[in-house]
């Protein structure tokens, strides 16, 4: 179910056949590809400076890569940030950051966390 | 901020239920909660929702809360509104009773409550809009009702004291059941075997337990109270033994007298091995039998759960007392003390003029002439000299050490002691001229 109820009806039948399928896991695969594009976009113009600044430009103009994500990346700290969603303070109950943000050094004994915005299961350090 | 279009569309859908009856919405600050449920956590973070759900028992919006409860539990969350919780003195998540943690039924069967709820459609609504006003009015009178001390209740709720935190534990993954988890590592659900499904256990309701009706738990803590030996102590006047079921190797015979000291004078401890019991055996009868009213039944040392009855006159009762060798009590010692409720209040005109009769000790001057010869110091008895009429409990001396002659066990005796109190004989000697060791008589 998911978290905001936009309408009041309950759903006609034959949902619970489909649910299971429509769950915030099957976006994950999403998120990952978005990062590994930006991501090399990024290593090929600042670590292997493989591409001009001009086609490095154009590729953000374009999409290709997620400018916001990349400006991320170059701050201490967030190096290897998985996603924007994980540091958005505002979508969690808390406002807090994702539990993906957490060392796993802090994370005593705890065990595999996939985070649920884009299954990362730690991008910290 | 974080939760609020939630909300606002659950006010819309409750809207349809119950729109006549917005007023009497429930809207509070803090749960009513047990401390098992809240966690061991003191720094818990709590999500509130004014009206997020239904109470399941009378079925009016209500502000939920939810916490975590500790690392490794389930999100806990008020399952019941306020009003009936405080109708029924309960814990708004776990049902049981705020007081003693017992189950409504076992509670109500001891206390004598009955409360007719309706339980039907209309009667019920009718019953609980009303519900709010008559708490304001009865409130304080009914929660001395509910938590009235009671003995029945104390005993069947020694075993629930602390905090039972194995209740927040996240629920068997069903997948796994089926053996078809996929999350595996970072599935949050217990990968553990579920309960018997034929087990009367298994199968509970939470309206059923709030109203006490067909509620497994309480049926089954009731018939085990019934079941239980009753404490009455056996009529044999002479056994004053009392036998503990359950005693692990971690347990010493020191440590079971460090517990029934407190009761009266303990004559002997034994402890058998191979059956896992031990006889602790009191002077006094009284001590047994305070004992027992303390402990019977259910007993918790050093983490073992002993299980405490009264010692059976024969076997290894009659054999303890055979074995025991009756050693002549000491005169004049002081009996055992009273149990801690009974001592009389304090009352500072009955002080012990202790003052006046303890002599200063530096101002009188010591008279010491006769040290040496002696071979043992004077000093101590010359102190208690003014004592020596009042002091009524130790004219008779039973061992030797008792006597005011003498100062120790007597295996020095022979020794006099250092040159400090020893002014007499050193008058004699030049100062610093070391004592031969023929002076130290």
């Amino acid at each position: 179910m998911p978290k905001i109820r936009r309408t009041r009806k309950k759903a006609p039948e034959g949902y619970e056949l489909i649910e299971e399928t429509l769950n915030v896991e099957s976006l994950w695969p999403v998120f990952k590809i978005h990062h590994q594009r930006s991501r090399y976009i990024f290593d090929l113009f600042y670590k292997r400076k493989a591409i001009s600044r001009e086609l490095y430009d154009w590729c953000l103009r374009e999409g290709v890569a997620d400018a916001n994500l990349i400006a991320k990346w170059k701050k201490q700290g967030y190096e290897n940030l998985c996603c924007l969603r994980c540091i958005q303070t505002r979508d969690t109950n808390f406002g807090t950051t994702c539990v993906c943000r957490v060392p796993k050094s802090k994370l005593e004994e705890g065990k595999v966390v996939e985070c649920v915005h884009c299954g990362c299961r730690g991008c910290c350090g | 901020m974080y939760c609020n279009t939630k909300t606002i569309d659950t006010q819309f859908y409750l809207y349809a239920i119950n729109k006549y009856n917005r007023q009497n919405w429930e809207d509070s600050d803090f749960p009513i909660l047990c401390p098992t449920c809240l966690g061991d956590n003191p720094y818990i973070r709590m999500m509130k929702d004014k009206y997020g759900k239904e109470c399941s028992i009378c079925e009016r919006p209500f502000t939920t809360f939810r916490w975590c409860p500790g690392r490794g539990m389930r999100y806990k969350k008020t399952e019941i509104c306020q009003t009936c919780a405080k109708m029924k003195n309960v814990c708004q998540t776990c049902v049981f009773d705020l007081e003693y943690g017992l189950p409504v039924a076992v509670r109500d069967h001891a206390l004598g409550l009955k409360d007719d709820i309706p339980t039907g459609d209309f009667n019920k609504e009718h019953f609980h809009q009303n519900l709010g006003k008559e708490l304001a009015l009865q409130g304080d009178d009914l929660r001395q009702a509910h938590s009235a001390p009671n003995a029945f209740l104390e005993r069947i709720s020694q075993g629930r004291k602390g905090p039972y935190y194995k209740r927040n534990l996240p629920h068997i993954c069903s997948f796994w059941v089926k053996g078809e988890c996929r999350r595996g590592e970072e599935c949050p659900y217990r990968h553990e075997k579920p309960s018997d499904p034929d087990d009367p256990l298994s199968v509970q309701n939470i309206v059923d337990r709030f109203y006490g009706t067909k509620d497994p738990v309480a049926d089954k803590l009731l018939r085990r109270a019934e079941e239980m030996p009753s404490m009455a102590p056996p009529e044999d006047k002479t056994i004053t033994t009392l036998w503990c079921g359950g005693v692990t190797s971690e347990l010493a015979e020191s440590d079971l007298q460090e517990y029934f000291y407190q009761f009266g004078e303990v004559a002997c401890i034994n402890i058998v091995q191979k059956s896992s019991c031990a006889f602790v055996q009191f002077t006094k009868r009284e001590s047994a039998e305070n004992a027992a009213n303390k402990c019977y039944g259910r007993l918790d040392l050093k983490g073992v759960r002993l299980n405490v009855r009264w010692g059976k006159p024969q076997q290894s009762g009659a054999k303890h007392h055979a074995d025991i060798e009756k050693t002549t009590p000491v005169p004049g010692l002081p009996g055992p003390l009273p149990n801690p409720g009974k001592v009389a209040q304090y009352d500072p005109s009955k002080r012990a003029k202790l003052a006046e009769s303890v002599p200063k000790p530096m101002s009188e001057p010591i008279d010491l002439p006769a040290m040496g010869a002696m071979g043992a110091p004077r000093a101590p008895s010359d102190f208690a000299g003014p004592d020596k009429g009042g002091n009524s409990g130790f004219q008779k001396i039973h061992y030797p050490s008792q006597s005011k002659d003498r100062m120790g066990s007597g295996k020095y005796a022979h020794m006099a002691p250092p040159s400090q109190y020893n002014n007499a004989n050193n008058a004699e000697k030049k100062p610093g001229q070391k004592r031969a060791a023929s002076d130290w008589k």
